[in-house]
């Protein structure tokens, strides 16, 4: 298992490489589902406003 | 009435030409801004000739490069403002040709300039005499491509708030083939190789921009002024 | 003509709206699992290289960002495009929704490079063609999202970034070769490739089930953010108070 992390020695580049990749895959996810919710909101307060 | 193309570009070419004159002082900005880069360069770097003939090329270039983004304000800002550019985009007649002819004066009066006193700064960088006809000629053709390329920004940033830097972060990207072949022209002059490779390509770039970039300026321009 | 409906409804918001509801769980959840299985096909089953040993694995998160920084640039400027010739507003929603995600890819690309770089080359940063090009490229993406930001009128904002996305287009194949080029007039001493190692089945396949997991998880976030773009575009359209409500 710690062979697995050690990655022939390569574990310190490696594991924050793919933190990098999973994180900005992450991050592009939870923004677009924030934009959205956001855009979903203003539109039902514009709408409550100006029926 | 559709004049013919050349004909107009000619007449705005002999306007802003004629316009230009009138304030000969701005024209030697550009080329003093040269001057002025291509000295501090070393005076940051070192005195060393040799070392300096090193950069000798990306010096020259970085400094034409940001010579000529900050004269391509002047590309169309005076007559977007005074509405000149409104009645050439209503004129009927080809916006694309007057827009070129726009850009060639840009280069006659900027860029040929630039190219034509670069031997006063590369004696400065160490360039050795039997390299200067290759350095004018290379800054000239990429100076011309240049202007090209700067002109589809200046259109595109026509309507934008504070235009000035953004124009000059859209070019750069744009200008990277223009700068690594035509500072790869300059060091082969120095070094003493054949120029030919690099000023082929730069060439073909050129040619690509003289047939596309007056086209995409002048759809930028429309948008622009809509 | 069938074709010409599904055009048409192409470019109907409520229409893309819905579609984008409806297929965005699938999509999503594909990606997902292809993902799940790549990694593990890639850091587990895969064997390790014979001269790059475990490091050849950052492939498997690096290649898939700089192929999508890539694509997403292409499919920002073939949806400028259709939105300036066919003068669509989906179409130019699309674009707007495609840039910030490319961005990233773009630094993931730039950032995995880095971390494979310095145990190959021992050095965090080299200009190698690739990651070189890369750069170039975050400008285009960091050059059209401030020329969007930097015009108010938003009509006007869709066009002219929509002509920059277009001849960033044409430039890049241009900027890959002149950067090719000018890496290779300084020949260094160590050959620097980024690490394409000659791979076999068991280490190609989880690459390529990569490449599909991050296609599919861009198609859906794409899908997520023209949907928040149509809400704030179309925000006084009849069919935005169905959708809310």
């Amino acid at each position: 298992m710690s062979e697995f992390f050690s990655m022939s020695g390569y574990g310190i580049y490696l594991w924050p490489a793919f933190a990098l990749g999973i994180g900005v895959v992450v991050l592009n996810l939870v923004m677009a589902l924030s934009s959205l919710s956001t855009a979903r909101k203003d539109a039902r307060r514009r709408l409550e406003i100006n029926p | 009435m559709k004049a013919p193309a050349l004909e107009v570009a000619r007449l705005v070419a002999a306007r802003d030409l004629r316009l230009a004159f009138r304030k000969p002082s701005q024209l030697l900005q550009p080329l003093m801004f040269f001057m002025i880069v291509a000295t501090l360069f070393p005076l940051t770097l070192t005195p060393e000739m040799s070392r300096l003939r090193d950069a000798a090329p990306g010096v020259l270039w970085v400094g034409a490069l940001l010579s000529s983004l900050l004269a391509l304000e002047f590309l169309f800002r005076d007559d977007a403002q005074d509405g000149t550019l409104e009645q050439f985009a209503l004129s009927g007649q080809s916006l694309t040709w007057m827009l070129f002819a726009k850009t060639c004066v840009h280069w006659l009066l900027t860029g040929l300039p630039l190219a034509l006193s670069a031997p006063i700064a590369a004696v400065g960088l160490g360039v050795p005499a039997g390299a200067m006809w290759s350095v004018v000629a290379s800054l000239a053709l990429g100076g011309f491509a240049l202007s090209l390329i700067g002109a589809i920004s200046a259109g595109l940033t026509l309507g934008a708030r504070r235009g000035g830097v953004l124009l000059s972060l859209l070019t750069l990207p744009l200008a990277v083939p223009i700068l690594i072949y035509g500072a790869d022209a300059t060091h082969r002059a120095i070094v003493g190789m054949e120029i030919a490779p690099p000023m082929y390509l730069l060439g073909a770039i050129t040619v690509l921009g003289v047939t596309l970039a007056p086209l995409a300026a002048a759809a930028a321009v429309r948008i622009g002024l809509e | 003509m069938a074709t010409w409906t599904w055009f048409h409804r192409l470019a109907s918001p409520p229409h893309v709206y819905g579609f984008a509801r409806r297929w965005t769980p699938w999509i999503g959840g594909a990606a997902a699992v292809c993902m799940v299985v790549a990694l593990y096909g890639g850091l587990v089953l895969a064997p390790e290289d014979y001269q790059q040993k475990d490091a050849f694995r950052m492939v498997y998160v690096h290649a898939p960002a700089a192929w999508l920084s890539l694509m997403i640039y292409t499919t920002m400027a073939v949806a400028a495009a259709v939105g300036l010739i066919w003068r669509m507003k989906v179409a130019h929603a699309a674009a707007a929704a495609c840039a910030p995600v490319g961005a990233w890819f773009t630094v993931a690309a730039l950032g995995t490079g880095m971390l494979w770089g310095k145990p190959m080359w021992g050095a965090y940063w080299v200009w190698d063609p690739r990651l070189t090009a890369e750069l170039v490229l975050l400008f285009l993406y960091l050059g059209y999202m401030g020329l969007r930001a930097g015009i108010e009128d938003p009509n006007k904002a869709d066009k002219a970034s929509a002509m920059l996305a277009v001849v960033g287009v044409i430039n890049v194949p241009i900027i890959k070769y002149s950067v090719e080029w000018w890496n290779s007039l300084h020949q260094t001493p160590t050959v620097m490739k980024m690490g394409k190692p000659s791979m076999d089945t068991a280490m190609l396949w989880p690459l390529l089930l990569m490449f599909v997991a991050f296609a599919l998880y861009f198609a859906a976030v794409l899908l997520i953010r023209l949907r928040a773009e149509l809400l704030r575009r179309e925000r006084n359209a009849s069919w935005v108070r169905e959708v809310v409500t």
